[in-house]
């Protein structure tokens, strides 16, 4: 059999980037007396957050989670339980979640440390997603 | 998205305020006046909905579409959640699909509509203008209690009263009919005038709120002006007199916020777009015979925004103009203004005895005062214009003008 040369690229190890999950954490909030210039502040605080992440090619991607509390599945079997909730009323609730990229935590907390949610009374939670190989 | 009509230039930085505007608008015309608090929150359950998914998902591209889809869409939720009969259903129906297209002439006209509906003759002056900023102009009650130096207590009576007093005459959705046009458009003029002077009368550094009823008043003001069936050469004198005037406020304050007359103003600072399109409604205003008083206010800040300098101001035109006016109808107010003009075309000492006899009329306001002031320093009687000062100082309870007043004072002695 020929002996075959390995190609030059799979020898050379890609820089590899990871990712974090900053989980957006929420009080529900009566917002029915914010003016819409108020709102419209607000959105452009977001989007020029968002925006400079993208910029800097660190900007992976984001989802909303729909304000209806979800649902809680808990238990095997026979055990297994479906629960609503928790409810807007509830302490807390999770508003949605943003995926970027970075060399570190400390780089990751540095780009996560200007997003807008901190300043209007949320708080985020900053996970590193485990690289899979 | 809108046509050049639409003055978006003058709306730059309050899209949503204008979107708020525009979706009760339309959705009361398709909905009805009467159904008008459940669009209100409709729409505000719209924008906060934006509020809390464009962060994720971006802006979408065409963010009034999304917003007014999102807006009907609720609207609907709500009447059916409120009302379990199936006759709704099927009023719901008839009602324009949510994918149609909406043109900006549609959008034109249903905000008129609104104007029309907020302005009307048998509510009182000031509740038109709030209903005009809540309803029309997309501004929150607490931006309109800020405005008027009120409350939101206050505020939100005033325009739930107005919103019963509409909804009992059964208000629909219409243009006024050609005989009813005048009187309603006049009743119309009269509101965005007042606004225009609610938000222009105040001095820099105070509520900036007052700014936006400015060009709150421009915005509608041109809209009027843009369509057939409300323009008119008044109109557009409205529209003139509001530009010019706008064009100026730049310069009122100077870089320490502090305040300027007319004379001491930096020129350059005014607004050369804002003069452009005062020129542009101006030429408009004079086909025609009709010459209202707008007409004759508009000539006045034309004449003291074109001049090329304080001193090379026409004064001889602006004093025809104030004496046309004040033959109309006198006011003590634009009779201080005129003799103001008089002290420039016939001496500080006319203008001076002017004031003398005007005073018993402006006993309490503190702007006679401060130009008494300046007329008895002129004449070489500092311990009289001190003593004017003081008076106009006991009258005033605007910050920027009780600095004013101070620095005067200072100058004096």
């Amino acid at each position: 059999m020929a002996y075959k040369q390995p190609l030059k690229t799979e020898l050379k190890r890609e820089k590899f980037m990871p990712q974090y999950m900053l989980i957006l954490h929420e009080e529900p909030m009566d917002y029915s007396q914010m003016s819409p210039e108020d709102i419209e502040a607000v959105i452009r605080e977001y989007i020029e957050w968002s925006q400079a992440v993208e910029a800097k090619g660190k900007y992976v991607g984001g989802q909303k989670l729909k304000d209806d509390g979800g649902r809680q599945l808990n238990g095997f079997g026979s055990e297994f339980r479906v629960t609503d909730g928790p409810y807007a009323e509830a302490k807390e609730i999770i508003g949605g979640f943003f995926t970027i990229s970075a060399t570190d935590y400390n780089e990751a907390v540095e780009l996560a440390a200007d997003c807008p949610h901190l300043k209007f009374g949320g708080r985020i939670e900053l996970h590193e997603i485990q690289p899979t190989d | 998205m809108l046509d050049e009509n639409y003055n978006t230039n003058d709306t730059v930085g309050h899209l949503f305020r204008d979107h708020a505007g525009m979706m009760v608008a339309s959705l009361c015309r398709s909905f009805g006046f009467d159904k008008i608090d459940t669009v209100e929150d409709a729409v505000q359950d719209a924008l906060i909905a934006a509020m809390k998914t464009w962060p994720y998902s971006g802006v979408p591209e065409n963010q009034f579409g999304w917003l007014l889809r999102t807006a009907k869409n609720r609207c609907i939720d709500i009447l059916r959640r409120n009302n379990r009969s199936t006759s709704i259903d099927e009023d719901i129906q008839n009602i324009v699909d949510t994918d149609a297209l909406y043109f900006a002439n549609e959008i034109s006209e249903d905000q008129l509509r609104m104007i029309f509906a907020c302005c009307h003759p048998e509510i009182s002056p000031d509740s038109r203008v709030a209903l005009t900023l809540k309803i029309v102009g997309g501004f929150s009650v607490a931006e309109i209690a800020n405005a008027f130096l009120s409350n939101t207590e206050s505020v939100t009576r005033l325009i739930s009263r107005a919103k019963a007093k509409l909804r009992d005459f059964g208000l629909r959705m219409e243009m006024p009919g050609p005989n009813e046009l005048p009187a309603r458009l006049d009743s119309v003029l009269k509101s965005l005038y007042l606004m225009f002077n609610e938000g222009y009368s105040a001095s820099t550094g105070e509520a900036l709120i007052r700014k936006d009823l400015v060009f709150e008043a421009i915005r509608l003001a041109s809209l009027l002006a843009s369509h057939p069936v409300t323009t008119s050469p008044t109109v557009d004198a409205l529209a003139a007199l509001f530009y010019f005037q706008a064009a100026r406020m730049p310069a009122r304050s100077d870089h320490n916020g502090e305040l300027l007359i007319l004379a001491e103003q930096d020129r350059e600072m005014w607004d050369k777009r804002l003069i452009s399109r005062g020129t542009h409604h101006l030429r408009l205003s004079a086909s025609g015979d009709t010459i209202s008083d707008y007409h004759l206010e508009a000539e006045i800040a034309a004449i003291y925004t074109l001049a090329a300098e304080y001193r090379s101001t026409d004064w001889q035109r602006i004093l025809s103009a104030y004496d046309k006016l004040q033959n109309r109808q006198f006011s003590a107010v634009r009779e201080l203004n005129k003799i103001i003009v008089i002290g420039e075309t016939d001496g500080p000492e006319a203008a001076y005895s002017l004031l003398l006899e005007l005073e018993a009329k402006l006993s309490q306001y503190n702007l006679f005062f401060i130009t008494k002031a300046h007329y008895q320093a002129l004449l070489d009687r500092p311990e009289l214009a001190a003593a004017s000062l003081k008076m106009a100082e006991s009258l005033t309870t605007n910050e920027s003008v009780r600095r004013f007043i101070a620095t005067k004072l200072r100058v004096l002695k």
